[in-house]
């Protein structure tokens, strides 16, 4: 299985639209977004400045984007071109090649969270001990996971034609919702009692809580867990789905 | 004990398999083993089910019923293993990679891998090893098919339509391969609607229609049941049923008219047989039968035999 993740990370590093959109894209936003305001304006409710709120929003983005469009659009097209009946094939386990997939979108969605962190810290002068640093990354690499089950399970369930749209949806939706493109707490009352349920929340909140120095909530955390549980679980079922009719 | 069954298992055996999709019956009660060592052809007309007894063989579709083995094990077992290489039809590739690194990563996931190097080279793809996957013609992408199959050191290869897409002389070059994987002693059962093919390759031609295995023979036996002929002439005067019926090789016989059309198994003897009666036939014309009419014809004859 080594050997298809490996494969898989050389493709991926390759593929330069892939690269900007995932590596390059969410810094360029994070710096136009903190562009617009000074470095001591408070997020309300939060404590923190615009520009260490968004940085974290950024990250959270740029891992999104690299595990969920890395594996719905690539999946769907493999299996409609047949490479994925090829790999069953082999002796690569049932799982091997979701995993793979998975593996070399989590290698990618790394250098993107840090990307936008040196952008915060340089030009933006965001500054935090070295902990949170290091809880940040931990945080959000991880979080990522949850999105990238997500991704696969879209990958299985649409084909062809319908898996882009369907991504870009699932992938605008969950950012504005998610407040990874402007606080929620800009949001009207009514849009902020459903974000707050948004798995894209929970996760911008588990880097936000680092950030004040707190545990995240138990309450994000309940939430990652489930939205991981239901995306795994669907896309277990979509993938047994592929398998019997294939 | 466990040792001897797989030794002695046929490579692949089939036990009154049946697979259908909504109503249509794509394979029907197949029954079928084949011995390791042959180069087997399992020949037939579009949709007579190859390709799905090839997924059922490969374990890619699970039978309604019956059971399928593989060198006695299930055939993910076989696969497992390293006894399986397989090439389908149109299968689909790994894009935006070099040739040489697909072939790298089948080596790698095979459990008795051959050097990625030699495979190409095998496969003739050698030239083309740094070349992306998906900027190659479609007979080049049959070859790096062909050697993501051959990657390792199987005991069974299944291929499925595997000259599709290419032209005469890469069919040549590609059928030397295939017929050196033969030799190495391997199994070998490949999917075409080509009789020649069936007829240069094979020491056993299996003949799918309709999901049912119509005919198993050596390619000789079969070109002579598919290899019928259809004569047709005019004839004048009274026409004598009784007699054309008494004419050798004669399979079918259709009088309307004045004209006669016969099929048979050897068209020449036939002919000769007919001046032979004294007759003087007009607008004689000898015609091959194509595959599809070939297997109508067995089929006929495989009916009446059973009635």
């Amino acid at each position: 299985m080594n050997s298809l993740i490996k494969l898989e990370l050389a493709r991926a590093m390759r593929n330069r639209k892939f690269l900007f959109f995932s590596v390059i894209y969410p810094s360029v936003l994070f710096l136009l977004i903190s562009s617009t305001s000074d470095t001591t304006t408070k997020v309300d409710g939060t404590g923190l400045t615009l520009p260490t709120y968004m940085m974290v929003s950024m990250a959270s983005f740029g891992a999104l984007t690299a595990v969920l469009m890395g594996n719905s659009e690539r999946i769907a097209k493999e299996r409609e071109s047949g490479w994925v009946r090829q790999l069953r094939l082999t002796t690569l386990p049932g799982r091997g090649y979701v995993l793979a997939k998975t593996a070399s979108a989590a290698v990618v969605s790394l250098p993107s969270i840090v990307v936008v962190f040196v952008c915060a810290a340089t030009l933006k002068d965001v500054r935090l001990d070295a902990w949170q640093w290091g809880a940040l990354t931990a945080a959000i690499w991880a979080g990522s996971l949850v999105f990238a089950a997500l991704g696969v399970a879209i990958g299985y369930l649409a084909d062809g034609d319908a898996v882009r749209p369907i991504t870009m949806i699932t992938y605008f939706g969950l950012s504005i919702l998610g407040g990874l493109w402007w606080p929620t707490a800009t949001f009207p009352a009514w849009l902020r009692g459903i974000a707050e349920w948004a798995p894209t929340h929970a996760y911008a909140a588990l880097g936000q809580a680092i950030e004040q120095s707190q545990a995240p909530h138990a309450k994000d955390i309940a939430i990652l867990v489930a939205f991981f549980a239901l995306f795994t679980g669907g896309a277990a079922w979509l993938y047994r789905k592929d398998t019997l009719k294939a | 004990m466990t040792v001897m069954t797989t030794q002695t298992a046929p490579a692949v055996g089939f036990d009154q398999v049946s697979k259908s999709f909504g109503n249509v019956k794509a394979v029907d009660g197949l029954t079928l083993s084949l011995r390791p060592g042959e180069t087997v052809a399992l020949l037939g007309p579009n949709g007579a089910g190859k390709s799905t007894t090839l997924d059922l063989l490969l374990g890619l579709k699970q039978p309604d019923s019956g059971a399928v083995r593989v060198f006695g094990v299930t055939a993910r077992e076989a696969i497992v293993a390293g006894r399986v290489g397989a090439m389908l039809q149109s299968g689909g590739l790994m894009d935006e990679v070099t040739v040489a690194e697909l072939v790298g990563l089948a080596c790698a996931l095979h459990p008795k891998p051959y050097k990625a190097s030699d495979v190409m080279a095998r496969a003739g793809i050698a030239q083309i090893a740094s070349r992306k996957v998906n900027k190659l013609s479609g007979g080049q992408a049959q070859r790096v098919r062909f050697a993501l199959a051959t990657a390792g050191d199987s005991d069974l290869i299944v291929l499925d339509e595997p000259t599709t897409g290419m032209d005469v002389t890469a069919r040549q070059a590609f059928w030397a391969t295939m017929r050196e994987q033969a030799d190495q002693g391997r199994t070998v059962l490949f999917a075409t609607h080509y009789l020649e093919e069936a007829d240069a390759i094979a020491d056993r031609v299996l003949v799918l229609h309709r999901g049912r295995l119509l005919a198993d023979g050596t390619a000789a036996e079969i070109k002579a049941k598919a290899g019928a002929r259809r004569i047709s002439f005019d004839l004048e005067g009274e026409i004598d049923e009784r007699a054309l019926r008494e004419l050798p090789f004669l399979t079918a016989l259709d009088v309307s008219g004045h004209t006669v059309r016969i099929q048979s198994a050897d068209a020449d003897a036939t002919v000769h047989a007919l001046y032979g009666l004294g007759l003087y036939p007009r607008n004689l014309e000898v015609a091959g039968l194509g595959l599809e009419q070939a297997f109508v014809a067995i089929t006929a004859a495989e009916e009446a035999k059973t009635k």
